[in-house]
């Protein structure tokens, strides 16, 4: 028997039939993963400034609260009201029970100022304490030097939110 | 064994093509819903390419996705608009027309809730637009009541939302407000 050629070797291996059982198996792998687990996510927009650049390609691990919920300081995906195809990154600064406030910018958790290493870009938002619902995360973006109208952040609740935003 | 198969084969792929067939014939509710909003997002963009008739057809085609007694409330921060009637969506949609040389529209997410009766539905969807001129995407999420009319769906209501914004009570009403019909 004549040995294949070395394209042939290259594009689909000295076994046809086994190189196309593993593209199958990669195939459905590989949707399954980036389906389920780990879905990709292209950043558009500036309200996550200067953590998650504009344009920055990024990966949602939907599994990362089958168990617990959300925690302070997460970065998280949340999806619209109408689906999943386009969804918010925020952070997550408030959780259920609390009240949120900003005074001259700073973040205050229940009254109590909070630190907040990641904010870099800072403004002077000042906003009266906002309670958070029992299913509800206070969610934000780290671009604080946005105007506050101009700046999409509030409450969604757990169903909404999707899954953690972590490379 | 293996006619029996070829049998069980042919039967599966009759009643697949069944199904199919019947989807095509009778699409349900939610499957015309679809593809009318997607039409319209199709109507709704135009290039700067387009002639001055082209311009003026699409802007007529645009009035007849929409009931004569139409609602639209727009939100922008700071303040609330509000357009009654087809004819004064009209007025401003060729506003806006004139105001960008192109725009393209698309809706990459549509959720349809049918009403029980079937002749209405709610609809949510995500609208996103992008001029050329601009790096960004203009995104707006919007609820819409549609209505069947003969045999078309019209869009009776309009509504800016805001997800972030929604409490869980609001989320869950089939309208924010009563609806007039």
């Amino acid at each position: 028997m004549q040995s294949p050629g070395w394209v042939q070797r290259v594009l689909i291996g000295r076994n046809p039939k086994r190189t196309l059982v593993r593209s199958a198996v990669l195939v459905v792998v590989s949707l399954v993963v980036f389906r389920f687990v780990l879905q990709p996510i292209r950043v558009e927009g500036g309200s996550m400034l200067p953590t998650y650049k504009d344009r920055g390609i990024h990966f949602v691990y939907r599994l990362a609260y089958l168990f617990h919920g959300p925690r302070r300081g997460d970065v998280v995906a949340i999806r619209l009201l109408a689906g999943g195809h386009v969804m918010f990154m925020k952070r997550v600064i408030g959780l259920p029970g609390e009240t949120v406030a900003f005074h001259r910018g700073h973040l205050y958790i229940n009254g109590k100022p909070m630190d907040e290493p990641y904010v870099k870009l800072r403004g002077d938002w000042e906003h009266e304490p906002q309670p958070v619902g029992a299913d509800q995360y206070y969610v934000v973006g780290d671009n604080r030097d946005m105007p506050w109208a101009y700046h999409e952040k509030g409450r969604p609740t757990r169903d909404l939110i999707v899954g953690k935003v972590i490379l | 064994m293996k006619e029996w198969s070829i049998r069980a084969i042919l039967v599966a792929a009759l009643i697949a093509l069944g199904i199919w067939s019947w989807g095509i014939f009778f699409p349900s509710p939610e499957k015309v819903i679809r593809k009318r909003l997607g039409e319209l997002a199709k109507v709704a963009s135009f290039s700067s390419k387009e002639g001055l008739v082209a311009k003026a057809w699409n802007a007529n085609m645009l009035a007849d996705y929409f009931t004569e007694d139409v609602e639209v409330t727009v939100e922008i921060p700071g303040s609330q608009h509000t357009l009654s009637g087809r004819a004064e969506l009209m007025q401003a949609a060729a506003g806006a027309r004139s105001a960008v040389s192109s725009l393209s529209i698309e809706f990459p997410d549509i959720k349809v809730t049918l009403a029980p009766d079937r002749t209405s539905a709610v609809v949510n969807l995500t609208a996103r637009g992008k001029i050329p001129d601009d790096k960004d995407y203009y995104l707006q999420e919007l609820r819409m009541r549609m209505v069947k009319v003969k045999r078309d769906w019209l869009i009776n209501q309009v509504e800016t939302v805001k997800t972030l914004s929604l409490n869980s009570y609001r989320r869950g009403l089939p309208w924010g407000r009563p609806a007039p019909l």
